[in-house]
């Protein structure tokens, strides 16, 4: 997760580690429980060396970490305007599953096609399971919006998948009818 | 001027796109275009040749006759003669006598009356003769109409009250009608059939040809018109007092007969009859006489036509209210590209107009083709056989008919089609079916077949209308032939009235056959259209019920059931509709059997159920899955 | 021997279905053998004219092989006259379209009670249930609407309601999202979901891999004939993080 989306959590007020923790799980569902524990506080001391994070020990504390309240330097909240404006988009991970066909296939490790239906299903246990969960939302949950995403993206990635074992079969034959079996 | 051409042109495509239709809608409009010419037509067909013969014989334009009184008094010959010296004649023939006798020919009986007239040519009233030649001593003229009827000619021999004759002539005359009676006779059914009321009545009457020596009172019975000299009339006359006497008069306005013949009868409407004096007929009896058949086939076609014509109205109507769903994207189009709302409407109403103009010329051409068969045979006048040339007020009576019937029929669709907003025209939404709420409760509690057939009527209203309106009227016309039919059939004569009305009766029931012939096409051409309609636009609907798990056999019937229930209801309206439009014609319909009008409603289901049931064969039997699946292209 | 006793509802051998003949002899569907246990959710997957739609029909009784045999509920079915069939429709499969084929003219009340009526029920109990039904689908306050009135998915789900109202041992569907946007597919898929967890055995022919995930068993079909058959089984939302990168 980048740092920049704990800087923008802190942008409305000040805040404790646990509480910072606690609106992340809120949002992500249940993919929150996914979320390391101790993720976000490497992330504070992080930030706070890099000079983007302040931190108090709040009153009646003991030298915990999650006794600290954190809060945004004028740099961190620099940094979070400038963040909220970037249009880069998550990036998808094709190129590497293309070449894992392409080097099957010419060092005849194993059948492309074979590869091709086994993420197909793999992808389709999963649109099953980003499906249930997101129907198992209450109507308006931040959450269930962030499953409908899954759930587009793992169809779209099912088309192109699609799209590999028709293209792959029609190599296939061919090849076949050029060599004569 | 493009646009004309534009609007011509597109006209005409969308016509060739759909052939048949067009000529159903042609044949549609055309039945009542043809009727309508042919009735207008004969109404001259007759009155010409009439008067034709009236200027080649110097018809009179009143004839005046006094009869022998009873008594054996001699007639009162003074009181005729009085009669050319009353302001207003011009002109005379005669007096002429003439004596009532029995024929025979043949081996037949025939009455005759028979005028004696000079073998000189006359100044008024001079019988053209068409066969043979004038009266001569020892010879008789047979009227042309009456020769027909006997089916005898120039050089038979005939004996008058026993005396031999042959027969030296034919002619033709406009004085009086072929069936007239001047001399004392008796015009009825036969005596011996009279009901006991009116037989008392005739008691005192004796037919000439009923006694071997007849009594000098007797009277002939439906006489027809021969001519002899006058010494022949009264050899053949018992004696002279039985002699009738006519009188030909000329007036200086031969349009004020009527009026010279009302002041001068002897008999005044108001007031008792003295049988002695002179009665007085106008030549316009004469002529409407002779014209009455036509007359009667005229007013048959006439009301023939117009019904033909709301049939019409009907026919297109159905038809143009399917097509118009069509059209809906083409006034996209039209509209999306600056036309405006009457230009649309023009553009949707052109190839209506186009089959319109067309009918009426067919349907003139085709009436003035037919009219001499239908010209009536009894009318023997000289050039009868000729139907006039159409005229133009005739062609122009014709377009304005069938163009009222396309406007009437498509000016609502079409302004609802141009007012379509342009966006829905262009997306081609289908018409959406009207929802009958109470109907569509009603028949959930029927059977099933009756449940598919009440919905499917409830779809489409405004088509169950017409329907109903196009089964009414044609029931109603079938009930005023059937009662015109019986009226024709129900009375019985004797003599020449019997051989005219026999001549009369088969010419009336032709006209009628064609007239029933024309309307019952015209209903199975409508019956066909609502049928194809509705079936074209239910089969969505149907392949649904289908999938829905009703068996073919319930569909097919509830079909069925759509098109036979709306032909019962108007069957069932039909009948008084028939009725009354007998009364409105001035016919009474009680010589109709009841079995025959009962017998309408369920002949009028059967022909009805048959007629869908063909129809419904015909069009498209595509399986239900692909019905269905066809709604996704 | 009946079939229902070991718990088959729908059972096909050798299905086919050609139209055509010599050059142009079209094999919609080639030599399909399936299976359909009670209460599964299977779904057929393919690309467009594979024939999916075509084998529903002939799994419904909507049309006839032209070989093979289909026994639906114990009973063969490929022979049947179409009085039976019709019978068949009203009683033991329920059909949905792509294209809902609602009738205009009908709320969604009347056009739910609709087969009930045709298979002879009291327009009371035909209503009564039709009204349960919409409830069912989660639509009892839109009974008195028309079609014209109603969304995308609440169509469906009419449809849906329409098909489940004589109570079919098989509830075959067509594309059922095919005319669907992604929320109203939602709503549809909820009410699958349902219907499966309430034992309704159902048979989805989809090339929506979405309604495709919901099935318990996943058959692919290309060109007339099945190429792979899957088993989907749950598994947890854990592997999802990654998806979304949540991880490190």
């Amino acid at each position: 997760m980048r740092q920049e989306v704990v800087l923008a959590m802190l942008a409305k007020e000040p805040s404790h580690g646990y509480e910072l923790r606690a609106r992340l799980r809120h949002a992500l569902g249940p993919l929150g429980e996914a979320m390391n524990a101790g993720q976000v506080y490497v992330t504070l001391t992080r930030l706070e060396k890099a000079g983007l994070v302040s931190s108090e020990r709040s009153p009646a504390a003991a030298d915990r970490p999650d006794r600290k309240v954190y809060a945004l330097t004028a740099e961190g909240e620099e940094r979070v305007g400038e963040w909220l404006v970037e249009v880069s988009w998550p990036k998808p991970d094709l190129a590497e599953f293309h070449l894992k066909l392409v080097a099957a296939a010419s060092a005849r490790l194993a059948d492309p096609l074979g590869i091709v239906d086994a993420q197909r299903r793999e992808l389709l246990r999963r649109l099953r399971d980003a499906q249930r969960a997101a129907m198992a939302e209450p109507d308006g949950s931040e959450a269930a919006l962030l499953l409908e995403g899954i759930v587009l993206r793992l169809q779209a990635d099912l088309r192109w998948l699609e799209a590999c074992e028709r293209s792959w079969t029609d190599r296939r034959n061919s090849t076949h009818r050029r060599s004569g079996s | 001027m493009g646009r004309a051409l534009l609007i011509g042109r597109l006209a005409l495509r969308d016509l060739r796109r759909r052939p048949v239709e067009a000529v159903l809608l042609l044949l549609a409009i055309t039945a009542a275009t043809t009727t309508l010419t042919l009735g207008l037509v004969l109404q001259d067909a007759a009155r010409d040749p009439y008067q034709s013969t009236r200027e080649a014989t110097a018809g009179p334009d009143v004839v005046a006759t006094v009869l022998p009184s009873p008594e054996g008094e001699p007639a009162e010959l003074t009181a005729l003669e009085s009669l050319t010296g009353v302001a207003g004649v011009v002109d005379h023939s005669g007096p002429y006598p003439a004596i009532g006798a029995v024929m025979e020919v043949g081996g037949e009986t025939a009455d005759v009356q028979a005028i004696g007239r000079d073998t000189a040519s006359a100044s008024i009233d001079q019988p053209e003769v068409t066969e043979g030649s004038w009266v001569r001593d020892g010879g008789v003229v047979v009227e042309a109409t009456f020769a027909d009827a006997l089916g005898i000619g120039e050089g038979d021999p005939v004996t008058l009250n026993g005396r031999s004759f042959p027969v030296v002539g034919v002619a033709v005359t406009a004085a009086v009608a072929p069936d007239s009676c001047l001399v004392p006779c008796y015009i009825g059914p036969p005596l011996d059939e009279l009901p006991p009321e009116e037989a008392e009545e005739a008691e005192g009457i004796v037919l000439c040809s009923a006694a071997a020596d007849p009594p000098l009172d007797c009277v002939v019975q439906s006489p027809g018109l021969v001519w002899m000299t006058r010494g022949d009339v009264r050899s053949v006359a018992p004696q002279e007092e039985a002699l009738t006497y006519l009188l030909n008069l000329r007036l200086d306005d031969p349009a004020s007969a009527p009026a010279f013949a009302a002041a001068n009868d002897a008999c005044q409407p108001d007031q008792p009859c003295q049988s002695s004096g002179p009665g007085l007929y106008p030549w316009q009896e004469t002529l409407e006489n002779v014209t009455e058949n036509t007359r009667a086939a005229r007013e048959g076609l006439v009301t023939g036509g117009s019904l033909l014509a709301v049939l019409a109205v009907a026919s297109v109507a159905v038809l143009v209210g399917g097509r118009m769903a069509d059209q809906r994207r083409r006034v996209g189009l039209l509209k999306a590209i600056g036309g405006t709302p009457a230009l649309v409407a023009v553009v949707l109403l052109a190839e209506y107009m186009i089959l319109a103009l067309v009918a009426a010329t067919v349907g003139s051409w085709v009436g003035r083709a037919l009219a001499p068969l239908l010209v009536d045979p009894a009318a023997s006048l000289l050039g009868s056989a000729e139907v006039p040339p159409l005229t133009a007020s005739t062609v122009g009576v014709v377009a304005a008919m069938a163009l009222g019937v396309v406007i009437l029929a498509t000016s609502v669709p079409a302004a609802r089609a141009a007012r379509t907003s342009t966006v829905l025209a262009l997306a081609d939404a289908a018409r959406v079916p009207r929802r009958t709420a109470w109907l569509i409760a009603v028949s959930a509690r029927l059977p099933v077949p009756l449940l598919v057939g009440l919905r499917v009527l409830a779809r489409r209203p405004r088509r169950v209308v017409l329907g109903v309106a196009s089964v009414a009227v044609t029931v109603s016309g079938l009930v005023a032939a059937l009662s015109a039919h019986a009226s024709l059939e129900g009375e019985s004569f004797v003599g020449m009235v019997s051989r005219l009305e026999d001549v009369r009766t088969e010419y009336l029931n032709q006209v009628l056959l064609v007239l029933v012939v024309m309307l019952l096409t015209l209903a199975a051409v409508n019956a066909v259209f609502i049928t194809w309609t509705t079936s074209l636009d239910t089969r969505h609907a149907a392949a649904l019920t289908h999938a829905l798990g009703a068996t073919p056999g319930q569909i097919g019937l509830g079909l069925s059931l759509a098109q036979v229930l709306p032909a019962l209801l108007g069957a069932l309206l039909g009948i008084p509709g028939g009725l009354a439009l007998v009364a409105a014609l001035g016919g009474t319909a009680s010589e109709v059997p009841a079995w025959q009008l009962l017998a309408v409603v369920p002949g009028t289901g059967v022909a009805v159920a048959l007629l869908s049931t063909i129809t419904a064969r015909f069009g498209a039997r595509r399986p239900t899955a692909e019905i269905l699946q066809a709604e996704l292209a | 021997m009946s079939d229902t006793a070991e718990g088959w509802v729908l059972r096909a051998r050798g299905l086919r279905k050609q139209y055509g003949s010599g050059q142009a002899l079209v094999r919609a569907v080639d030599g399909v053998d399936v299976d359909v246990a009670a209460g599964e959710t299977v779904a057929v997957m393919g690309p467009s004219g594979c024939g999916k739609s075509t084998l529903l029909h002939l799994l419904g009784g909507l049309d006839r092989p032209s070989e093979g045999e289909v026994q639906l509920d114990g009973r063969r079915i490929d022979r049947m006259s179409e009085r039976a069939l019709a019978r068949l429709r009203r009683t033991v499969v329920g059909f949905v379209f792509q294209a809902f084929h609602l009738m205009d003219e009908l709320t969604a009340l009347e056009n739910v009670e609709l087969p009930a009526l045709l298979a002879g029920s009291s327009p009371r109990a035909a209503r009564r249930r039709a009204t349960e039904l919409l409830d069912r689908v989660g639509l009892p306050d839109r009974a008195g609407f028309l079609p014209a009135a109603l969304s995308g998915g609440q169509r469906q789900r009419v449809a849906v309601a329409r098909a489940l109202s004589n109570e079919p041992r098989v509830l075959l569907a067509d594309e059922p999202t095919g005319n669907l946007d992604s929320a109203a597919t939602l709503e549809v898929l909820r009410l699958f979901d349902s219907l499966h967890d309430a034992g309704q055995t159902l048979v989805i022919v989809t090339h929506d891999e979405r309604i495709a995930a919901t099935a318990d068993r996943l058959i692919s079909m290309r060109d007339g004939a099945f190429v792979d058959e899957t088993r989907l089984t749950g598994g947890t939302t854990g592997q999802l993080a990654a998806l979304v990168g949540l991880e490190g």
